[in-house]
C-alpha cells in the first residue's frame, strides 16, 4: 500500500505523528485455565460459537460444537464475559474455578451491539432508524455478492437485482428514490472505510466499478443499514440515499478456528419466455404470408400453393410464398429449434472458502482465502473470484491498538453480451423456430444463409460460444489504523484506507458469426483510487452513576482519482486468429484516456447522552465540503438530532411482566446528495472535430451551460419509531414511519433550446418519499424443536413535489414517443401510456370508434381519452409507477437436534414494469420474421374467432403507438434461499475435527412473477426500461463445513 | 486542522478544457471556429446533411416513404402527419441549428472580449465572418423550416432566453442578410488546400442569392418564408458575381460530380467537410438513403432504412426522366437481391454511395457534401430571369441545355419556371434541393397534391396545405414556459 502518494503534501503531515509512537509490550501474565459448557436456559441445548471473553482483556475464546470451551485466564481478572448474538450477556465470577458451566437466556436482544457511524451503540440505546443483518450463515448460499445478500432481509431496504449478467452490481434503494438526476445509490462503508459512491447508468450498469464489486460475501459478520438521517447524517453529503456499514470478520482471542468450507451445485435459468414455438410461428406466418397474398391482387386466393403463387409472380417473394415444407408431414428438410434451450444450460457452481481466526492478548486476526468458480446459465457466461482477506489487530500496549485489514481480489465475469437491446438474449427469443435441418443452429454464420423467412440475425448460439467478453476486476481494499487511549475513556483514532480497483473489459467476436462478417472488438477499462484518512477522538464517560456520556469528534479526508481508456475498433481486424487489437484497425474518434478526480474534507461531531439508561439523546453534524461545487456552495452542514425514552426502564412499567422491552424514538436530520459528476458546475469545452481540405481540424465548443451556485441535494428526514419486546423478548418488533423531503434536486430542467443548449443543471426539485416499515422477529418454539420467524414489511410512496420553475413535467423513455413523466403530484417516472380496451370490431369501426391512423376490424381497441375522437399520443394517460408499494421478506428457521432448515420468501408488489422489448417481441403489426411471445397464439383470427382478446390480429399495418399492452405488473414472491443442514457435531470429533456440518442449498429456486413480457420483472437495461434482460439464475447446491 | 487539505477541493476538470482559461489566442479561436463547421458533422446519430433529407427530400415529391407502420420520424414527415411536433427529428433539427448559431455567437462574443489576443487583424475578421456566414447559414435553414424563430446574435443564458420570443421572419431575414453581406465583404474568394472548405465570400454571395430567391417567393403561408419581396435582380447579380468570378465550371460528366476521388472539383461552390478513417469527423448522409438489407450484403457494417419505413424515390421522380438520362445510373439503385434470395424491389438514391469507400461504420464516410453547385448558380440564374431579372430566354435556355446535354439529351427551347423546375428535379434529385423549389416557386401545393393522388397507394399520406410549408415549433420547446412560442398554425 502506498496511499500517501495521493495525498498532498501538505496534508499528510499533522498525521504523521503516528508513526512515531512507541510500543510498549507487556509481556507474561500467569494464567491458570477455566473450561466447561454454555447451554441455552430454556432448551438446555449446547450453544455453539458463544464468545467467552476474561475482562477487561481481550482474552476470549467461543464454545465448540457441543458448546464447550476452554481458556487460560489471566491471573489478574477474575470475571469471565458470556455473550451471544439474540442472548443475554451475563459475567461470571471465577474465584478459583476451574469448571464453570453457564446457561444463558435468549431474550436479551436489547444487549445486542450495532454498529452505527464511527462506532458502536447498544442496541437498546438507538435513537436512530437502524436495521441490522447478521451474516452468519452467508457463507451456506451460492451468491457472489454481497448486495445479493440483503434482498428480502431488511424493511425499508430495496435490493432490485436489475441484471441477469454474472457479477453484476445490485440496485439498493434505501426508503426509496429521492433524486431525479443525482445518484440514488446508499454509501458503503466497509470497517470503517467509506467506498466511493457510484450510480447505474441508463442501461443498468455501475460504469465507474459498483463499490460492492469483489468484496467476498463469506468475509462478512454483519451489515447495518442507515435509514434516517439521524444515523446516517454523520456521513453527511454521502448520506441521502442511506448508509450501509459492513463488518467483516475478525479474530477472537483463543485457540485458532479454522473452517473449511466446500460447496458443489448447479445454477440454470430461473425462467423461459414463453413465446411461439416452431408449430405456432408456422401457423402465424402463415396466416401472414396468405393474408398479403389475397390482398395483392385480384383472383389470389389463400389456397393456391407455393407453385401456383410462384408461377403468378414471376419471381420469389417470401412475403408472399410459403416454405411448402410447413404443411408436409414431417416438414422434411426443416428443423424446429427451441432457441431457449439451445442457449441455456445448467452450469457448475463451486465454492471452497479456507479461513482462520483467532489471537491472545498480544494479536487477534482472521485470515482468509475464497475462490468461487459459477458457470453461467447460458453458454459463454461465468464468474470466477479469487479473494483473501487478513484481518489483524496488535495491542502493542494497554493504550495502543494498531491494525491492519487488507482484502485482495481478482474476479473474472465472462458475458459475450447477452444482456440488453440487440444483444445475445434479445436474438435468441427473436429467432425463428425453424431452420434448413442442413444448417440447424448454424443460421447465418460463415458462409450459411438465413433461413429464408427468418430475419438476418446471426446464430445466437455460435455468437457465444466464439465470442470473448470478460471483464476482470483487481481490486485491494486495505486499512491501516491506530488507536491510542489517552485516558480511560478517552480514545483517539486514526485511519488510511486505499481501495484500488484495476478494472478492464476485452470483447471480441470473429467474423464468421457476425451480420456482416466483420470481427468487432474493443478493450476498455479504468483504474479507481479511492483514499481516505480519518482522525477521531472519541470520549465514554459515565458521570454520576446515571449521566452516560459518549461525544466523538473528527475529520475526515477523502479523494478518488478515476482514470478510464477505451479502444474501439472500426473496420474489423487484419487476422482471423488473433484477438487483441494490435491486429485490429483502431477507431481513432472514438478511442480515448479520461482522467477525473474529487475531493471531500470534513469535520464531525456527534454527542450521545442518556440519563438512567431510559432517556437517550443523539445529536450530530458534520460539514462537508467538495470539489464538486463551486466557491460559493462548496461546504454544506448536516445536522440531525434524535431521541428515544425506553418506557420500559421506568418504575411504573416494572409490573407489566409480558412487556420486556419498550422504547419510543424520534429523529430529525438533513442529509446531502453530492452524487452529480465531478465537474458539474464548471463551463466545459468539448471537443468536436471538423475537417478542411481533408486534414482533421480539431474544435472546441461549449458543452454545458455551467451553474456557478450548484450545491448539494438535501434531504430531510423525520422518523417515528416504536421498539418493544413481549414475553420475555419471544416477540420483538420495530415499527418506523418517516418522511424523506428531498429538495434542491439537481435537476436538468428544460430550457428553451434555443440558448444552444437542451438543460441547464439547477438545484430546484423536489420529492417527497413517505413510508412506514415493520421488522418484527419471533421465536415460535423454543422447545427441541426450535423455530424462529423474522419478518420485514415496509411500505413506501414517493410523489414529485417540484419541477423546474414553470413545473413543466419531464418525460422520458426511449423509442418512439415518451412513454414515462415526471410530474408534479405524482410518483416519480410515472408510466404515462395509451390504454388497450380490447380490440375493435367491424362495428366499431363504422360506428366511428376513435382509430389510430389506418387501423382496422381485428385490431387494438385504445381508450381515446381527451375525447377528440381520434387516437393520438395526447391520448396517453397515468398509468401506474415503477416503485412497488410494498416489499417483504420472511425467514423462518427451525432446528431440531443435529438438523436445521430455514427459508427465506421475499416479494413486492403495486409496481409495474413498461417493456420495451415489446417493441423487439410484442409489437402490433410484428412480421414473421422474428418470434413473438405467447399471447399471439391467442390473437385474434377472425369475429368468429376473437382469441383472448388482448392481442390484435398478425396481419397488421397501422403502426403502433405506446399502450397498455407492453405494460406489466412487476409483483413477485421468490424463495430466494432454502438452506437444510445436519450437524454432524460428535460423529466426526477427533483430535483433528473439532466440528463438521453438511449443508443443501437452494437459491432463487421457486417463484413466480406477473412479467410474461420478459424474464426479470426488476430489468433495467434500457434508459431505465427493461430491453433484453438475461434471466435470473436458481441454483442447488451442497456443501461441507468443516473446522478445525 | 485541514485548512492545507481545504485547497484540494479547488479542482478542475483534467480531460476537459475549461472555458476560463480559452480563447486566449489565435489557435484557440481557430479551434472554436472549427467548432461551429462541426455542427455540420455527425451528432446524435445524424450529420447535418441528414437532416436535409428527411426534413427535405422526404417530405417532397421525390421520395415516397409512408412507412410500412408508420414509426419512422420520415414516415410521419412524408405523410404530412400534423401531429409531428413529437418527433425526434424534429426537435434535433431544432437544437442542432441552435447550437450552431450559440456556437457561432460564443465566438463572436469572444472576438470582442478578447479584442487584441488575435495579433493578425485580417485573421480576426475573418474569424468574425466565417462565424456570421454560419450563423446566417443556420437562420436560414431554421427559417424554411419554422419560419418565425427567437432571435439570438449574442450568448443568451436559460433565464433571459425565457423571455425571447420569436421574431418575425423578416427581422430574422435582416439579420441572415447583414451576417452575409459581412461576410462577403470580408471573406476571401477562395482558400489554399489546408483551408478548403472554409466559408468564402461567393459562397456567401450564393446563400444571400438563395437568401433573396427564397423572400421573393409568394407569401402563401403568414410566417413562411416567402415574402413576396421581388428580389430577383439582387439575388441574379450576386449569380452573376459568382460566374463572373471565373472558379467555377460545369464538369464535364456528371457522376464525376459526386466521385470520392474527385472531391473540390469545379463544380463545387461550397461544400461540407467529412473525412473518414474513424476519426470522429465522417459523414453520415450517405446512410439516409439505402435500405438496411442491401447495407448487409454491400457494406461491412450494419445501418441504413429498416424494412418498415425505407425512403424510397418516388415512381413520380423516376418517371420524369426521359429515355437515355445519363443521370439515371449514378442517381438510383434500381432493385437488389436480399440475403433470403428474394429479388426486393428497391428503388434508393445511391448519387453518394461508393462500396468500396465505406468507412468504419456508418458515421464514416469521408465524401465532402455539395451544398452549393455550380450547375445550381446557373439554373437559378435562369430561375431569376424567368421570374423577370434581367435576361433573356436564350440565356435561360442555353442553361438548361448545357445541363440537358451533359445529361445526354436532346435541346429544347422556351424553357417556361415550370419545365426549369423540371429539369432542377432531376439534375439534384437527392440532393435535398426539391422541397426549397417547390415552396420558393410557390408551386407546392398543387405539385405535391397531385403527387400523392397518384403515388400514394397506401393511403397514408395527406392532403397538402399551405400550413405545410413549414414545420411544427418543438413541443417540448413551447412546454417550456406557457406562451413563449405559439405553435405554427395547422399544427396540434
Amino acid at each position: 500500500m502506498k496511499p500517501i502518494f495521493l495525498l498532498s503534501k501538505r496534508c499528510s503531515k499533522p498525521l504523521i505523528v503516528f508513526g512515531v509512537l512507541i510500543f510498549s509490550l507487556q509481556i507474561g501474565w500467569s494464567q491458570r485455565t477455566v473450561s466447561g459448557t454454555v447451554t441455552d436456559a430454556d432448551t438446555k441445548e449446547p450453544l455453539i460459537g458463544v464468545s467467552i471473553l476474561a475482562k477487561g482483556t481481550s482474552t476470549g475464546t467461543i464454545t465448540d460444537y457441543d458448546g464447550r470451551y476452554s481458556l487460560d485466564v489471566p491471573e489478574d481478572v477474575n470475571v469471565l464475559e458470556y455473550s451471544y448474538t439474540g442472548y443475554g450477556r451475563q459475567e461470571v465470577q471465577v474465584d478459583g474455578q476451574s469448571v464453570i458451566n453457564v446457561s444463558l437466556s435468549s431474550g436479551a436482544i436489547l444487549d445486542e451491539v450495532v454498529v452505527i457511524g464511527y462506532g458502536t451503540q447498544k442496541k437498546a440505546d438507538v435513537t436512530g432508524a437502524i436495521s441490522r443483518f447478521e451474516a452468519e450463515s452467508l457463507e451456506e448460499r451460492p451468491i457472489s455478492r454481497v448486495d445479493q445478500a440483503l434482498v428480502g432481509q431488511l424493511a425499508g431496504v430495496r435490493v432490485q437485482q436489475t441484471s441477469g449478467t454474472p457479477g453484476a452490481g445490485f440496485r439498493v434503494q434505501i426508503r426509496g428514490t429521492g433524486s431525479i438526476n443525482a445518484n440514488n445509490q446508499p454509501l458503503y462503508v466497509v470497517d470503517g472505510f467509506p467506498l466511493e459512491v457510484s450510480e447505474q447508468n441508463g442501461s443498468g450498469d455501475f460504469t465507474s466499478g459498483n463499490p460492492l464489486d469483489n468484496i467476498n460475501p463469506n468475509d462478512i459478520a454483519s451489515i447495518e443499514v442507515l435509514k434516517d438521517a439521524a444515523a446516517a447524517a454523520i456521513y453527511g453529503s454521502r448520506a441521502s440515499n442511506g448508509v450501509v456499514l459492513i463488518t467483516t470478520k475478525t479474530g477472537k482471542t483463543g485457540k485458532a478456528k479454522i473452517s473449511l468450507n466446500a460447496s458443489y451445485g448447479w445454477n440454470e435459468t430461473a425462467k423461459k419466455l414463453d413465446i411461439l414455438n416452431a408449430e405456432e410461428w408456422i401457423d402465424r406466418a402463415s396466416e401472414m404470408i396468405d393474408d398479403s397474398w389475397e390482398a395483392s391482387g385480384a383472383d389470389r386466393s389463400r389456397n393456391q400453393t407455393s407453385a401456383e403463387r410462384l408461377a403468378i409472380l414471376g419471381s420469389f417473394n417470401r412475403g408472399l410464398i410459403k416454405d411448402e415444407r410447413w404443411a408436409m408431414p414431417g416438414h422434411p428438410g426443416l428443423m424446429f429449434i427451441d432457441w431457449q434451450d439451445e442457449m441455456f444450460r445448467k452450469g457448475a457452481v463451486q465454492n471452497y472458502s479456507l479461513s482462520a481466526s483467532g489471537g491472545n492478548e498480544y494479536v487477534q486476526y482472521y485470515v482468509s482465502g475464497d475462490y468461487l468458480d459459477s458457470e453461467g446459465i447460458a453458454i459463454g457466461l461465468g464468474y470466477k473470484q479469487y479473494s483473501a482477506r487478513a484481518n489483524v489487530e496488535v495491542n502493542a500496549s494497554n493504550k495502543l491498538k494498531l491494525g491492519i485489514n487488507i482484502a485482495p481480489s481478482y474476479s473474472i465475469a465472462s458475458d459475450p453480451g447477452v444482456e440488453g437491446k440487440d444483444q445475445q438474449m434479445h436474438i435468441t427469443v427473436g429467432m425463428v423456430p425453424v431452420s434448413e435441418d442442413t444448417i440447424g443452429l448454424d443460421v447465418n454464420v460463415g458462409e450459411n444463409d438465413i433461413y429464408t423467412w427468418g430475419n438476418s440475425r446471426s446464430s445466437p448460439v455460435r455468437v457465444v460460444e466464439n465470442s470473448i467478453g470478460d471483464r476482470k476486476i483487481f481490486r485491494t481494499i486495505g486499512t491501516v489504523y491506530a488507536q491510542y487511549s489517552i485516558i480511560e475513556g478517552l480514545n483517539f483514532r486514526t485511519s488510511f484506507n486505499l481501495d484500488n480497483v484495476d478494472q478492464n473489459t476485452k470483447s471480441y467476436t470473429p467474423a464468421w458469426v457476425t451480420r456482416n462478417r466483420t470481427a468487432e472488438g474493443r478493450y476498455s477499462g479504468y483504474r479507481r483510487q479511492v483514499f481516505v484518512n480519518e482522525n477521531t477522538l472519541s470520549l465514554n464517560k459515565t458521570f454520576g452513576g446515571v449521566h452516560n456520556l459518549a461525544a466523538i469528534v473528527g475529520t475526515s479526508y477523502n479523494t478518488t482519482k478515476f482514470d478510464n481508456f477505451d479502444i474501439r475498433v472500426s473496420g474489423g481486424f487484419n487476422s482471423e486468429v488473433i484477438t487483441t487489437l494490435n491486429a485490429a484497425n483502431i477507431n481513432a474518434g472514438s478511442t480515448f484516456t479520461r482522467e477525473t478526480k474529487n475531493t471531500l474534507v470534513s469535520y464531525f461531531g456527534r454527542l450521545q447522552y442518556n440519563l438512567k439508561d431510559r432517556y437517550l439523546l443523539t445529536a450530530s453534524i458534520r460539514r462537508d465540503g467538495s470539489s464538486r461545487f463551486g466557491p460559493e456552495t462548496k461546504w454544506g452542514v448536516f445536522p440531525s438530532v434524535s431521541a428515544g425514552w425506553r418506557i420500559s426502564e421506568e418504575a411504573f412499567m416494572q409490573d407489566v411482566d409480558f412487556i420486556s422491552s419498550l422504547k419510543v424514538r424520534g429523529s430529525w436530520g438533513i442529509s446531502g446528495n453530492n452524487g452529480i459528476g465531478d465537474y458539474s458546475h464548471v463551463s466545459i469545452l468539448d471537443f468536436d472535430n471538423y475537417s478542411f481540405g481533408g486534414s482533421l481540424a480539431p474544435g472546441q465548443v461549449p458543452s454545458n451551460f455551467a451553474n456557478p451556485n450548484l450545491s448539494w441535494e438535501e434531504s430531510e428526514t423525520i422518523d417515528i419509531g416504536l421498539d418493544f419486546g413481549l414475553f420475555n423478548n419471544r416477540i420483538f418488533a420495530s415499527f418506523d414511519y418517516y418522511t424523506k423531503r428531498n429538495t434542491d434536486l439537481l435537476l436538468n430542467i428544460p430550457v428553451p433550446t434555443a440558448i444552444g443548449f437542451s438543460s441547464a443543471l439547477t438545484n430546484i426539485g423536489e420529492v417527497l418519499n413517505k413510508g412506514w416499515e415493520v421488522e418484527l422477529s419471533t421465536r415460535n418454539l423454543t422447545g427441541k424443536l426450535s423455530w424462529n420467524t423474522s419478518i420485514n414489511f415496509s411500505h413506501n410512496s414517493n410523489e414529485v413535489i417540484q419541477l423546474g420553475p414553470e413545473n413543466t413535467p419531464i418525460l422520458g423513455g426511449a423509442f418512439d414517443i415518451p412513454h414515462n413523466i415526471l410530474m408534479v403530484g405524482q410518483p416519480m417516472y410515472s408510466i404515462y401510456v395509451v390504454q388497450q380496451i380490447g380490440i375493435l370490431t367491424q362495428a366499431d369501426v363504422d360506428g366511428g370508434a376513435p382509430l389510430y391512423g389506418n387501423q382496422a376490424e381485428g385490431d387494438p381497441k385504445y381508450f381515446d381519452a381527451n375525447g377528440d375522437g381520434v387516437i393520438s399520443p395526447d391520448d396517453r394517460i397515468l398509468s401506474g409507477h415503477p416503485n412497488p408499494d410494498y416489499i417483504w421478506g420472511i425467514t423462518n428457521s427451525f432446528s431440531f437436534k443435529g438438523f436445521d432448515l430455514s427459508f427465506l420468501l421475499q416479494g413486492q408488489w403495486g409496481g409495474k414494469i413498461y417493456s420495451t422489448y415489446g417493441r423487439a417481441m410484442d409489437r402490433t403489426g410484428q412480421g414473421f420474421t422474428d418470434n413473438t411471445l405467447g399471447f399471439h397464439r391467442d390473437r385474434w383470427r377472425s369475429p368468429e374467432n376473437p382469441g383472448a382478446g388482448d392481442r390484435g390480429k398478425a396481419s397488421s399495418s397501422f403502426g403502433r403507438i405506446k399502450n397498455t399492452d407492453w405494460l406489466y405488473h412487476n409483483d413477485y414472491w421468490r424463495i430466494r434461499n432454502i438452506t437444510l443442514g445436519y450437524n454432524l457435531g460428535s460423529l466426526v470429533k477427533n483430535k483433528l475435527i473439532s466440528g463438521a456440518r453438511i449443508y443443501a442449498t437452494a437459491e432463487n429456486y421457486f417463484g413466480k412473477d406477473k412479467y410474461a413480457g420478459g424474464f426479470n420483472p426488476e430489468a433495467v437495461n434500457n434508459s431505465g426500461d427493461d430491453y433484453g434482460a438475461f434471466p435470473l439464475a436458481k441454483s442447488i447446491i451442497f456443501g461441507l463445513n468443516v473446522t478445525f | 486542522m485541514l485548512s492545507a487539505c481545504e485547497d484540494d477541493l479547488n479542482l478542475t476538470p483534467i480531460s476537459d478544457a475549461g472555458s476560463n482559461g480559452f480563447y486566449n489566442n489565435a489557435d484557440d479561436f481557430e479551434q472554436a471556429v472549427s467548432g461551429i463547421y462541426a455542427s455540420f458533422g455527425v451528432q446524435n446519430n445524424a450529420d447535418y446533411p441528414s437532416l436535409y433529407v428527411i426534413m427535405d427530400e422526404s417530405r417532397s415529391d421525390n421520395i415516397y416513404a409512408p412507412g410500412q407502420s408508420g414509426v419512422r420520424d420520415w414516415n410521419a414527415i412524408n405523410n404530412f402527419l400534423t401531429s409531428i411536433s413529437t418527433l425526434g427529428t424534429i426537435k434535433n433539427v431544432w437544437n442542432v441549428t441552435f447550437n450552431g448559431i450559440m456556437r457561432a455567437n460564443t465566438v463572436l462574443d469572444q472576438l470582442i472580449e478578447k479584442k487584441g489576443v488575435i495579433e493578425d487583424p485580417n485573421l480576426s475578421v475573418r474569424f468574425e465572418a466565417e462565424a456570421k456566414f454560419l450563423r446566417a447559414y443556420f437562420y436560414f435553414d431554421l427559417v424554411k423550416w419554422f419560419g418565425k424563430v427567437p432571435i439570438f446574435d449574442t450568448f443568451v443564458t436559460p433565464t433571459e432566453a425565457l423571455s425571447i420570443g420569436r421574431s418575425s421572419v423578416a427581422e430574422v431575414y435582416d439579420l441572415i442578410i447583414s451576417d452575409l453581406e459581412f461576410a462577403i465583404n470580408n471573406l476571401p474568394e477562395s482558400y489554399g488546400g489546408a483551408d478548403k472548405g472554409r466559408a468564402t465570400s461567393l459562397a456567401a454571395k450564393g446563400i444571400l442569392a438563395r437568401v433573396y430567391l427564397t423572400r421573393s417567393g409568394p407569401k402563401l403561408h403568414p410566417d413562411g418564408p416567402c415574402l413576396s419581396t421581388n428580389e430577383y435582380q439582387q439575388a441574379l447579380d450576386l449569380l452573376n458575381d459568382i460566374i463572373g468570378s471565373q472558379k467555377f465550371s460545369m464538369a464535364d460528366d456528371f457522376s464525376a460530380i459526386f466521385d470520392y476521388d474527385n472531391e473540390g472539383n469545379s463544380e463545387i461552390v461550397w461544400d461540407l467537410q467529412f473525412i473518414g478513417g474513424g476519426i470522429g469527423a465522417g459523414g453520415y448522409f450517405p446512410t439516409e438513403y439505402y435500405d438496411e438489407g442491401w447495407a448487409r450484403i454491400n457494406l461491412p457494417f450494419p445501418g441504413g432504412n429498416p424494412g418498415d419505413g425505407s425512403k424510397r424515390v418516388s415512381e413520380d421522380l423516376l418517371n420524369s426522366y426521359e429515355e437515355g438520362d445519363l443521370r439515371v445510373e449514378p442517381t438510383f439503385l434500381i432493385g437488389y437481391v436480399g440475403d433470403s434470395g428474394d429479388n426486393i424491389d428497391a428503388k434508393f438514391y445511391d448519387k453518394f454511395m461508393n462500396t468500396t469507400k465505406a468507412g468504419g461504420d456508418r458515421f464514416d464516410w469521408s465524401l465532402n457534401y455539395p451544398v452549393l453547385r455550380f450547375t445550381d448558380v446557373l439554373m437559378l440564374k435562369a430561375e431569376c430571369i424567368l421570374q423577370g431579372a434581367s435576361g433573356n430566354q436564350s440565356e435561360v435556355d442555353d442553361i438548361v441545355n448545357a445541363v440537358r446535354d451533359r445529361a445526354g439529351l436532346g435541346m429544347v427551347s422556351n424553357v417556361t419556371l415550370e419545365t426549369l423546375m423540371e429539369e432542377r428535379r432531376r439534375e439534384f434529385a437527392g440532393e435535398n434541393l426539391r422541397w426549397d423549389d417547390l415552396v420558393r416557386t410557390g408551386m407546392v401545393i398543387d405539385v405535391m397534391n397531385n403527387y400523392i393522388t397518384n403515388e400514394d397507394n397506401s393511403g397514408k399520406m395527406l392532403q397538402v396545405s399551405n400550413n405545410s410549408i413549414i414545420y411544427p415549433i418543438p413541443q417540448d420547446q413551447l412546454d417550456v414556459k406557457e406562451g413563449l412560442y405559439q405553435q405554427n398554425p395547422g399544427y396540434l
